[in-house]
């Protein structure tokens, strides 16, 4: 709803601004709702064990970027360990520390923390929201191959109402039309299945795709998933690549996959009528409908130094890059042109640069 | 340093003092002790000596002894959860700790946890700084922590009980019984540590050391068997069985615990023939740690490793002034585990060590050392060293060494990820020490340049973006070690002074800066007040900021401990000593390592029999 009033006022911006000079009422005038209102939160988990998970914040226009910011907000509590994902419903953001075992709850205008939900995870992963309730993802014990779950979280009470049993390693979770897609990657191992949970009985069926599936998008009553593969390090390596599913009948509408055995592409995002990916330092842009996928990268974060893309959005005509580095020293954000807007650079040109917190882990646009 | 025991007048000061004794005393700790290289072989470097009084005095792990009387460093995940030295700078993985002269560091990850050696079971530790791959083989760059114990071939028969109780319902209890005639000296040791361990943070609303207790039992038991003059046959065995609960951080709880199993076994007999001496050897070592993410749980990672050494040491002393070994020995260990399959490593080597006293002012000593393996190519390691005794009171000691540090079976063989062509580490020391040695007091001053490449670190390829290990970074350590002591005595009244300071740059020589976790400053003090049976003492820590890899925190604070402790002896013809000891007293607070606080003010009653 507050999109909405964004595209409101900046409509009203243009509108009121030609059609109306009247000072006292001001519509036009967005009134920020917290320091951190307006800009990315990048969310960096920080080193294992460190207890050093940390905010940075990036103006929309880029002019500001401020690190460290729930310290900032927070001089007097540490928000812990290996930060994983943040949820944001209502006026709140929720902050899931994978290393601590809990959510952070915190304002998400001006991140001060309102309250903890520190028991009842184990090995908590990503979240999502519908009707009140977060549902958040948890491997459980990771050599424990049966204890995975996804947490039902009462967020008017803050605590667990229920917990749904899922298959091995469930990481991101997506909800549509009062159903919930989890991505199986494995945890330990490797998975290939999406998880889908009606919400209105809790029960849970399984769409095989391929192996490793990472992200998750919606476009026009499609699920789309970027699936990675093994990776070189595992027994048998294989290739990654997108599959379209029915979310009606949750049947594999199409697969795009990669050939060979050493193409892992990630971080799919679609935007407009183009999905987005990432195969090592590579972006793939790929148009919904074409027959199969781009062999070569849209452009290269190599000229930046990236050897592997971290973390990944694509908003409002920007491309957002999250650099691990050597995932000990800090990491840094590039910001591209997406090249879609009126006299925008060409796709790939890189607009911006940031140093941020170790490991930036993902980007979440706050307004 | 009591005189009952010879091992402990061992090094620890000058030269002269050893030599002036050296017809007596060699023949008696080639007997009683298994591991006779080191004093033979390390003339020109230090070697402290710690013995059964200090030990007692401190509290049972080997990290809380040598973090207060040596100037090793330690990081401490948290009070007796996993620690790890470095000395000298140097890596967890470039200290040897050493076992009756066998090198016991885990062969899975490289290093000794010092939490997991029990000091009650060993009449002697010695700190011996500097390079000693020539003799000691892998991981002794920056120095070696050897555990001792001693068969002697006496009539004897005693007992000692030491039990120590204290906050956070911290139980110790050690038993030692020693029994020996001409013929056969038998010892038997029993430890058992047990702590809730569940101390307060100070400074933070209360919390807690949660899921932070433990227990451990370690057994020694020692035998050895006098066929006749010249012939001993002794057999020293040891078993230590812990499990820790992990502590979590600040932020962070933690549900993990850990269990070690470790045994050690060493069988040897002894020739002395004239002029020689012949060992041989024959150890197993076997290690075994099972991980529970989820203590609740029966579900564990498990790694072993099985190491069978067969040694053979020959030692011609050519006259009075100069000796020559000639050691061989092969090493096989046997590594499984979930993570690191089933692999086995075999190395050959072959030693000679040379010691010249070659006048009553000058001697030297060179150690040559070259092992094989099918793995990697090994470095010729060597040690050559000097000794100039100036003046009565003051001498010069020299050493230039060559040193390395295999690479582990984590480094070799972890899934997917290890890396088998690996080289090991490797590194160049020089070193030059100044001892000053008069009847009450002493004081001595060591200057060391540590060159060290192919350091081999876990990182993500630059290729696949995989964590992997490999031989990249060159790192150079150089400093002082300083060391005084004071003794006196007046009439009834004894007073006990020495202290340790370090300085210390360890620098990673692309990046210039001090490595972490490596303290620039670190200093240690005893001091010791007698008056008839009672005694007073006082002990001192200071360690100055270390460099973390958070890039939030930076740095773990410098931190200074002080512990008081009084004792009284009621005992006329045995000892029967009750005494009372305030660990932290001044109640600072401090981490070891990055959020993982260490206990505040805290007591411990202890009783000590010996009968």
């Amino acid at each position: 709803m507050k999109i909405k009033f964004a595209f409101a006022a900046i409509a009203g911006a243009v509108l009121f601004a030609a059609c109306s000079d009247d000072d006292a009422v001001q519509p036009n005038k967005y009134v920020p709702l917290g320091k951190y209102d307006s800009g990315v939160l990048v969310l960096n988990q920080g080193g294992f064990g460190h207890d050093d998970a940390s905010m940075s914040y990036i103006s929309f226009d880029f002019s500001k970027l401020e690190n460290d910011i729930f310290s900032l907000a927070n001089p007097e509590v540490v928000l812990g360990d290996t930060a994983q994902d943040i949820c944001f419903y209502g006026p709140y953001a929720y902050v899931v520390l994978n290393g601590s075992n809990k959510i952070e709850i915190v304002n998400r205008y001006t991140l001060k923390t309102v309250g903890t939900i520190d028991t009842g995870l184990s090995n908590p992963r990503y979240m999502a929201v519908y009707n009140g309730k977060g549902y958040v993802t948890n491997w459980g014990d990771g050599v424990d191959t049966t204890d995975d779950y996804v947490a039902v979280i009462n967020l008017a009470t803050r605590s667990i109402t229920a917990n749904i049993p899922v298959i091995e390693g469930p990481e991101r979770i997506l909800e549509y039309n009062g159903k919930l897609y989890v991505a199986q990657t494995g945890g330990y191992g490797y998975g290939n299945k999406i998880s889908v949970i009606k919400t209105s009985d809790n029960s849970v069926t399984t769409i095989t795709v391929g192996d490793v599936p990472n992200a998750m998008q919606i476009k026009d009553g499609y699920l789309w998933v970027s699936y990675g593969g093994k990776p070189s390090f595992a027994t048998s390596e294989t290739s990654g690549g997108l599959v379209q599913i029915n979310t009606n009948t949750n049947a594999v509408n199409h697969t795009y996959p990669y050939s060979g055995t050493t193409t892992h592409p990630s971080n799919l995002v679609i935007d407009g009528e183009f999905a987005y990916y990432t195969i090592d330092s590579g972006v793939y842009k790929f148009a919904l409908g074409a027959a199969s996928l781009p062999t070569t990268p849209a452009f290269s974060t190599t000229d930046q130094g990236v050897y592997g893309v971290y973390s990944f959005a694509v908003k409002q005509g920007h491309i957002y890059v999250g650099d691990a580095v050597d995932y000990v020293n800090n990491g840094k954000v590039h910001v591209y042109s997406l090249g879609t807007g009126l006299g925008q650079a060409p796709l790939g040109t890189l607009e911006n640069s940031y140093t941020v917190g170790v490991i930036p882990a993902g980007f979440y646009f706050n307004f | 340093m009591t005189a009952k025991k010879p091992i402990t007048i061992l090094i620890l000061l000058v030269c002269q003092y050893i030599l002036a004794q050296h017809d007596s005393i060699v023949p008696l700790r080639e007997v009683t002790v298994s591991d006779a290289l080191l004093r033979k072989f390390s003339q020109t470097q230090s070697v402290a000596v710690l013995n059964d009084s200090v030990i007692a005095k401190n509290a049972a792990s080997l990290t809380a002894l040598l973090n207060y009387n040596a100037p090793i460093y330690f990081k401490e995940n948290g009070l007796g959860m996993v620690s790890s030295p470095s000395f000298r700078g140097t890596t967890a993985q470039q200290t040897a700790v050493i076992w009756n002269g066998i090198n016991i560091n885990s062969q899975l990850n490289g290093l000794t946890d010092f939490n997991t050696i029990t000091t009650g079971n060993f009449d002697a530790i010695l700190v011996r700084a500097g390079g000693g791959s020539a003799i000691y083989g892998s991981s002794a760059i920056g120095g070696s922590v050897h555990l001792g114990n001693v068969l002697r071939f006496n009539d004897q028969f005693s007992n000692a009980l030491r039990v120590n109780y204290g906050s956070f319902n911290t139980l110790g209890v050690d038993y030692n019984l020693r029994a020996s005639n001409e013929k056969v000296s038998a010892q038997l040791g029993l430890s058992r540590n047990s702590s809730e361990n569940d101390y307060e943070y100070l400074d933070t609303n209360g919390k807690h050391n949660e899921n932070g207790q433990f227990y451990n039992t370690s057994v020694n038991a020692d035998f050895g068997v006098k066929l006749n003059n010249s012939n001993y046959i002794k057999f020293y065995t040891q078993l230590f069985e812990g499990e820790r609960h992990f502590s979590g951080t600040i932020a962070s709880k933690s549900k993990s615990k850990y269990q070690d199993l470790n045994t050690r076994n060493l069988l040897e007999w002894n020739s002395f023939l004239g002029k020689f001496t012949s060992k041989v050897k024959v150890a197993f070592l076997s290690e075994r740690y099972k991980y529970f993410e989820n203590a609740k749980t029966e579900l564990f990672e498990r790694s072993t490793a099985e190491t069978v050494i067969g040694k053979y040491d020959l030692s011609y002393a050519i006259d009075t002034k100069i000796t020559a070994n000639l050691i061989v020995d092969y090493t096989q260990t046997k590594g499984f585990g979930q993570q690191i399959g089933e692999n086995v490593r075999s190395i050959g080597a072959a030693s000679f060590l040379w010691r010249h006293d070659a006048l009553r002012w000058f001697g030297y000593e060179i150690s040559l050392r070259k092992e094989t393996t099918s793995n990697y190519e090994s470095p010729f390691l060597f040690a050559v060293g000097a000794r100039f005794n100036v003046l009565k009171s003051y001498s010069v000691l020299v050493n230039a060494s060559r040193n390395f540090r295999i690479p582990t079976f984590n480094d070799l063989y972890w899934q997917g990820l290890g890396n088998a062509h690996l080289k090991p580490e490797s590194s160049y020391q020089l070193e030059i020490g100044q001892r000053y040695q008069r009847k009450n007091t002493w004081a001595s001053a060591t200057l060391y340049y540590i060159d060290i490449s192919d350091m081999i670190q876990w990182a993500p390829d630059e290729n696949s973006g995989n964590w992997t290990p490999s031989n990249v970074a060159e790192v150079q350590s150089y400093g002082a070690e300083f060391s005084v002591g004071w003794t006196k005595k007046i009439g009834q009244h004894t007073i006990d002074w020495k202290t340790n300071y370090g300085y210390t740059i360890s620098e990673d020589k692309a990046l210039k800066q001090q490595l972490i976790y490596v303290p620039v400053n670190k200093s240690t003090t005893n001091v010791a007040y007698a008056y008839r049976k009672f005694t007073a003492s006082y002990q001192y820590l200071f360690v100055g900021q270390v460099y973390t890899p958070s890039q939030k925190f930076h740095t773990v604070k410098s931190y200074q401990v002080s512990n008081l402790g009084i004792d009284y002896d009621f005992g006329k013809v045995n000892t029967y000593r009750i005494g009372l000891l305030a660990s932290n007293f001044l109640n600072e607070n401090y981490q070891s390592v990055l959020q993982r606080p260490m206990p505040g003010r805290n007591y411990t009653i202890r009783l000590t029999l010996k009968f």
